[in-house]
């Protein structure tokens, strides 16, 4: 029974204090009438719940299935755990045990990770660098890493072009700015990772954003920044997540730079730090309060760009997604432009020369063709150094049907109108083209002698795979050749 | 009522102790006397032969023993016979002769049957795979090359050739329709599902890296593969050969054909029916691929299927899979169906 209708009959019954003299004469008259409640009858056959309104059968758990042709045999298996299948996509594998070791392959060294005459050759990556770029996330699935027996890159001549980008900066202390662009899988995150790698190879400070749609796709959360006209906003777990990845990288046994460098300047920090700190305890104070994290960032680009310090690699990938509007809402419910976004903001501003390394450095971001928005602001500047290159008096044009992100081409001013006189251009384009036949047929040797192609490597099956991969478009190469891509 | 009472039966047991025996010694009831006959092999020379040998008679001379037969012959064709020297083995002397190897002792007989099916212990006597078209070392493209080019003949400068005549034979990969390996071509067209070949070109090379770079496969010897395979630790370098090896092992030889009619009474007979290669293949690619999309999802994305055939192919190869069984059972099926084929009369 109900309790509201007992407790109201209940309370009728007090109150009719003066009915109760003849109350009991009532009931000895009509002893068998219940006048009590009437709720009894009210909810006698109270309405039974639908038959499919049951709870649906757990997965796992065997139920009567007598209906003409479903198998009757059900998956009882235990199911894979949260998260675990994701893992499994995303691993990234960088050894295959079945392949033969290649006797000849020799490592980067430091001494002549940026000379030119490494030109053509297969080289390997040391294996404490290794450890330093899966800590970046330099190293992506899609890419062949785990079909050999050690990660190794064929040095191509636009590897020799960054190389020697980045012994400009290392010699003479100049901030260089280079976007990577190209078809394709022609190799721009590998160069990428190529440069990272001779980075790490020189002792430099790495910094690497592995995906810049990660950081606008709204998937972690933000804040916006106090005191910042117009208004910035910060992503405290983001920035976190990357001050950790900057410590695992730059901090390795073999070159602990960060413990060696102590804290200088005297950062303004919600936390206090202790006195005689190192840039790793200022690290681990913003892993460990991610709400602290930015101002740790800010300190922490402060102590680096100290003289004296090294030379720094900053770099994106996917860089067509930070040059549009984010994912990101603001107050007013209308979309927060990336460069907002305070640790874009610090990207862009380097990438485009407002800001400069005091001790030199590359700001390096790639640019993809698989994943990537359009971003008509950043293909029209690409397009214009590119074709800069190749006749300086054939530029194209703006098409002024195309919608204009006014912002992104102030950023990109150096690369479609640049007013610098010099040999070696701030900013510039490299365009990842592809490789020539002796580059291929080094690579196709390197695969060889790796056990993964069961082929004779002589000039005519060099030209063969090397036109089937439009023009030696290494990718495709590699397709045509080692992943048995028919 | 009660049970009539056994008059025979007794009410206890009563101990009762048999007659003591003698004793029951070791010893043989008759004493070996050392033996008066003498053997063939005690003649040291040609006058000492036996008394049945003594006849002139060429026709009633006994023939001789198994290897002085071989050697006389062996003397009218001109080729060398055994060592007369040495004793005949009896093995050879009652070889073929089922009577006398009956009266063989128990060891030797035993040895024999042991001989006689030289197959391991419990597989069959019959074969159950079948000699490759091209047969020997043909048998499967092992992905070798020679390193040295053939011999270029000489060939007359034909005039108004814009290019040099081709070297024959042709290669292999050289018509555009057959320049792909057959096998992953037929396993590519069965892996298509909705005409969507370039999925099922992208699946296959995932399936062959994924072979490439899975351990080296243990072989489990009940379930031998072809004969003429590599050893396991070849195969993950060439996957190619992996993906044929474990179809061509578990492919069947025949299919059951059920003939509507054929045996009366509305019951339809079985007929075994040989199969070509490719339909063997055929049959094989789609039990391993069943196999396959059977098994659990271990992955998101699109590798997941390519994932699952390839363990399948792996567990082809070490024995593990189901599909073994079904081989086994088409196999069994059409072994006892073998009665019910009727053979054309010959005219």
């Amino acid at each position: 029974m109900p309790p509201s209708t007992c407790l109201r009959s209940f309370s009728q019954l007090s109150l009719d204090s003066t009915a109760r003299a003849s109350m009991a004469s009532r009931i000895r008259l009509h002893p068998q009438m219940a006048y009590f409640s009437t709720s009894a009858a009210r909810y006698a056959n109270p309405v039974s719940k639908k038959k499919g309104m049951a709870q649906a059968a757990k997965k796992g758990t065997r139920t009567l299935n007598v209906k003409k042709g479903r198998s009757s045999t059900q998956d009882t298996g235990k199911r894979p755990a949260q998260g675990e299948r994701k893992a499994a996509r995303k691993r990234i594998v960088l050894t295959n045990d079945n392949a033969l070791e290649v006797a000849s392959l020799k490592d980067i060294t430091k001494a002549d990770a940026l000379s030119e005459a490494n030109q053509g050759r297969v080289l390997g990556i040391p294996e404490a660098t290794v450890d330093a770029l899966r800590a970046v996330e330099a190293f992506k699935t899609t890419q062949g890493w785990s079909l050999f027996r050690r990660p190794a890159t064929l040095i191509r001549k636009e590897t020799i072009e960054l190389a020697k980008v980045m012994k400009a900066a290392e010699d003479q202390r100049k901030t260089l700015r280079r976007i990577l662009s190209g078809e394709r899988l022609s190799g721009k995150s590998t160069l990428l990772l190529q440069g990272l790698s001779m980075a790490f190879v020189r002792e430099w400070v790495v910094i690497n954003l592995p995906e810049a749609q990660d950081i606008i796709n709204a998937h972690t959360e933000y804040a916006p920044l106090l005191d910042s006209q117009p208004m910035q906003y910060t992503q405290e777990t983001y920035t976190a997540s990357l001050l950790s990845q900057i410590l695992k990288a730059n901090n390795t046994a073999e070159n602990p730079m960060l413990e060696k460098i102590k804290v200088t300047t005297n950062p303004v920090l919600p936390l206090t730090l202790p006195t005689d700190a190192t840039l790793k305890q200022l690290i681990e104070l913003g892993i460990v309060n991610p709400e602290a994290s930015w101002p740790v960032f800010v300190a922490l680009w402060q102590e680096l760009t100290q003289p004296g310090r090294p030379p720094i690699m900053l770099a994106v990938d996917g860089t067509a997604h930070m040059m549009k509007e984010s994912d990101y809402l603001n107050a007013e419910v209308k979309p927060i432009h990336s460069f907002d976004l305070t640790i874009i903001r610090h990207f862009v501003d380097h990438l485009s020369g407002t800001k400069s390394l005091p001790n030199g450095g590359v700001i390096l971001a790639a640019t993809s063709q698989s994943n990537a928005p359009s971003t008509p602001a950043l293909d029209f500047s690409v397009q214009v150094a590119e074709a800069r290159q190749a006749d300086p008096s054939k530029t194209p044009r703006w098409n002024p049907y195309k919608n204009i992100d006014p912002r992104v081409m102030e950023a990109l001013k150096d690369l479609h109108s640049p007013t610098a006189k010099e040999e070696v251009k701030p900013l510039d384009v490299i365009k990842v083209g592809g490789l020539s036949k002796d580059e291929a047929r080094s690579i196709m040797e390197y695969y060889a002698e790796s056990g993964m192609l069961r082929a004779k490597i002589d000039d005519g099956f060099v030209t063969e795979k090397w036109s089937l991969a439009g023009m030696g478009n290494i990718g495709e190469l590699e397709r045509a050749s080692v992943r048995l891509r028919i | 009522m009660p049970p009539r009472l056994n008059v025979l039966s007794l009410a206890r047991t009563i101990p009762y102790r048999p007659k003591a025996q003698a004793q029951w010694l070791s010893r043989p009831t008759m004493r070996l006397a050392p033996t008066q006959t003498r053997a063939y092999s005690d003649a040291k020379s040609e006058d000492k032969v036996p008394a049945a040998d003594r006849s002139k008679r060429i026709d009633a001379k006994p023939l001789g023993h198994v290897s002085e037969e071989a050697s006389q012959m062996a003397d009218i064709t001109g080729g060398e016979g055994p060592d007369l020297s040495q004793g005949t083995p009896v093995q050879d002397i009652v070889k073929g002769d089922k009577k006398a190897q009956e009266k063989l002792p128990k060891v030797m007989q035993e040895q024999l049957k042991s001989n006689a099916s030289s197959a391991p212990k419990g597989s069959r006597s019959y074969s159950t795979t079948t000699t490759p078209i091209g047969g020997g070392s043909g048998a499967f493209d092992m992905g070798l090359m020679s390193f040295t080019s053939p011999p270029v003949e000489a060939v007359p400068a034909a005039p108004g050739l814009k290019f040099e005549m081709p070297v024959l034979p042709l290669p292999k990969d050289g018509h555009v329709k057959h320049r792909y390996d057959p096998v992953v071509d037929q396993v590519t067209n069965l892996l298509m599902r909705h005409g969507k070949k370039s999925v099922a070109q992208r699946n296959m090379a995932l399936i062959l890296q994924q072979l490439r770079t899975a351990s080296v496969p243990t072989i489990n010897p009940q379930r031998p593969l072809l004969p003429g395979a590599p050893p396991p630790s070849h195969l993950p370098l060439n996957p190619v050969l992996y993906l044929t090896l474990a179809i061509d092992s578990v492919s069947p030889l025949l299919r059951i054909r059920s003939q509507k009619g054929a045996a009366g009474g509305g019951v339809a007979l079985q007929i075994p029916v040989p199969l070509g290669q490719r339909q063997r293949r055929r049959i094989a690619i789609q039990w391993i691929l069943g196999a396959a999309s059977k098994r659990k999802t271990n992955t998101s994305g699109k590798t997941g299927y390519a994932q699952r055939v390839a363990s399948e192919l792996i567990a082809v190869i070490e024995g593990r899979s189901s599909v073994w069984e079904r081989r086994n059972m088409v196999h069994k099926l059409g072994i006892s169906a073998r009665a019910n084929i009727v053979l054309p009369r010959k005219r």
